[in-house]
């Protein structure tokens, strides 16, 4: 599904964000990825939606070499992800509905079909009743939702999510992760960069540590830490 | 419960549940295409209605000057055709030839290169003018009788610039005494128009670029201040045409919006101010409106529908290139 050989990426300024980073994700699981802010988080997720290319070693994501894909490949890469920001990232000039219907509208799908498959995902993240509010008119949690709703309605293999609880408080981010919990229960690969100690501790899923740009530790059932 | 429908090949270049790919599944990608981009631009006139007030009113103003350009020029140089029309050659004929040397020397004259028409004025219409222009007065019966007027040929050169040239071979023909061209007046008033038609084209190219830089700036901020839509835009695999397309076509309308103002308000008030021109000068040649409309139009409509389609080009691609 995601796989890094010995990837190395370092900015145009000289910053090294990556270096020498190898894992593999096998479909269906799902993964946290932590590690203190500046480990290069951001960057590996970047790398796997095709923001950045690295600079040296090999991404493949759903099968195909990331690094060599150009334009309308790009495009076609990200209609296969969805991804969540800590910042949902909603268009403010539109309605919930519209946000998610734009995903679909872009791929090209049936106009008869976008409504439809629109209201579906909002139904699903728990978000139809709302889905005519602007995004001003919603609440921290209910943006997210609508964020992973527009990130599901193309019915995604990989769902990606940059700190999706870091705007939120304890109580909405464990629904938010309850809701990542069951996306993936449905099939799709989830990988979950945060510093929320308490959810990566009590979910006991795989966890994948960076530290200045290096894989420190890949641990199925992991804790947030080490225990020292 | 399942209710998504996977598939494990990623399918690149195959299209994703795009409209039809086979026989017809063009002309039905293209409908859809066309729609799309329709939509979105109407969209984009909607949701930045701010924006897109401020972007059509810069456009509409920096046009407003390119078409006032456009008028001055059209009347500048209806001025030096006017006044180069007016210039003519006048040979005086000897005196006492009859209707058939007078017509030989005519011919003669004709077959002058560069003369592009020829006309004999008798004596006798050469006074009865001149009655006209000084007004009636009794001192002309007594001429009548002895008319001092020569007949003369009033000569159109081809070319009012080569006119010096024409006077000059038209001299040399037998049978013509003296010519008169107003050779400094001529001269100065050719230099005149010529003058006039380039600074004409100046201020014109000035101001359609001065109204091309507005423009493009105008385009860029509205891109900028979108940023963050086509970000989103491109994160959710939205193709680059399916970004660039609508704002292209948004920065058209905007060019035919403030296009279509600017002609407005020009003939507006371009038939006031001829009207009063004539009125208080009637000797100057102005245009009228209803000849200038069209080249007005057709201008302006292109200028502003060229420079929006231009200003969304320069601005989106360096956006959406990087």
């Amino acid at each position: 599904m995601v796989e890094f050989e010995d990837v190395t990426k370092i900015f145009p300024a000289g910053l090294v964000a990556l270096r020498g980073v190898s894992f593999r994700i096998d479909p269906g699981e799902f993964v946290f990825l932590v590690g203190p802010t500046g480990a290069g988080k951001s960057t590996l997720l970047r790398l796997i939606y095709r923001d950045e290319i690295p600079t040296a070693g090999r991404v493949s994501v759903l099968g195909r070499d990331v690094g060599r894909l150009r334009g309308g490949a790009v495009a076609l890469l990200r209609r296969r992800l969805g991804v969540v920001f800590q910042d949902f990232k909603l268009l403010p000039r539109r309605t919930a509905l519209e946000n998610v219907a734009f995903a679909l509208q872009v791929t090209g799908a049936p106009v008869e079909e976008v409504r439809p498959r629109a209201l579906r995902a909002l139904d699903l993240v728990g978000v139809a009743p709302r889905a005519h509010a602007y995004p001003a008119e919603l609440s921290g949690g209910e943006q997210q939702r609508v964020s992973i709703a527009r990130a599901i309605v193309n019915d995604p293999p990989l769902l990606l999510a940059d700190e999706p609880t870091g705007n939120l408080d304890p109580r909405t981010s464990w629904e938010i992760i309850r809701l990542l919990a069951e996306i993936n229960r449905r099939g799709t690969t989830v990988v979950v960069a945060t510093h929320n100690k308490t959810i990566v501790d009590v979910c006991r899923q795989r966890v994948i540590e960076l530290a200045a740009g290096r894989v420190v530790r890949d641990q199925r059932r992991g804790l947030y830490a080490v225990e020292a | 419960m399942d209710r998504r429908v996977r598939s494990d090949h990623l399918p690149a270049r195959r299209g994703i549940a795009r409209p039809g790919r086979a026989a017809g599944g063009r002309l039905r990608l293209a409908a859809w295409r066309a729609r799309y981009v329709a939509a979105e631009a109407a969209a984009g006139f909607r949701r930045n209605g701010l924006m897109t007030a401020a972007a059509v009113t810069t456009i509409g103003v920096a046009l407003l000057a390119a078409g006032a350009g456009v008028l001055a020029a059209v009347n500048l140089s209806h001025l030096a055709e006017v006044l180069e029309s007016q210039v003519q050659v006048v040979a005086y004929l000897q005196d006492g030839l009859d209707d058939g040397q007078i017509s030989r020397v005519r011919q003669a004259v004709q077959d002058v290169a560069g003369v592009r028409q020829v006309r004999v004025v008798s004596r006798q219409e050469a006074l009865r003018v001149l009655r006209q222009r000084l007004g009636d007065s009794p001192a002309f019966d007594d001429l009548e009788a002895h008319n001092p007027l020569p007949d003369s040929l009033e000569v159109a050169a081809e070319d009012p610039r080569r006119v010096r040239h024409v006077a000059a071979a038209v001299a040399a023909v037998p049978g013509v005494a003296e010519v008169t061209y107003g050779a400094q007046v001529t001269d100065r008033l050719l230099a005149l128009t010529a003058a006039v038609r380039v600074a004409a084209a100046a201020a014109t190219a000035c101001l359609a670029a001065v109204a091309a830089v507005v423009v493009a700036n105008t385009i860029r901020m509205t891109v900028l201040a979108r940023r963050q839509e086509l970000d989103i835009m491109l994160l959710v695999g939205a193709s680059r045409w399916a970004v660039q397309w609508p704002l292209l076509l948004e920065g058209v309308l905007q060019g035919a919006a403030a296009a279509a103002a600017a002609v407005l308000v020009l003939m507006g008030l371009y038939a006031v101010a001829a009207s009063r021109l004539t009125a208080a000068l009637p000797f100057l040649p102005v245009v009228p409106p209803s000849r200038v409309a069209v080249l007005l139009a057709a201008t302006v409509g292109s200028v502003g529908v060229g420079v929006g389609a231009a200003g969304a080009v320069f601005a989106v691609r360096r956006f959406v290139a990087s």
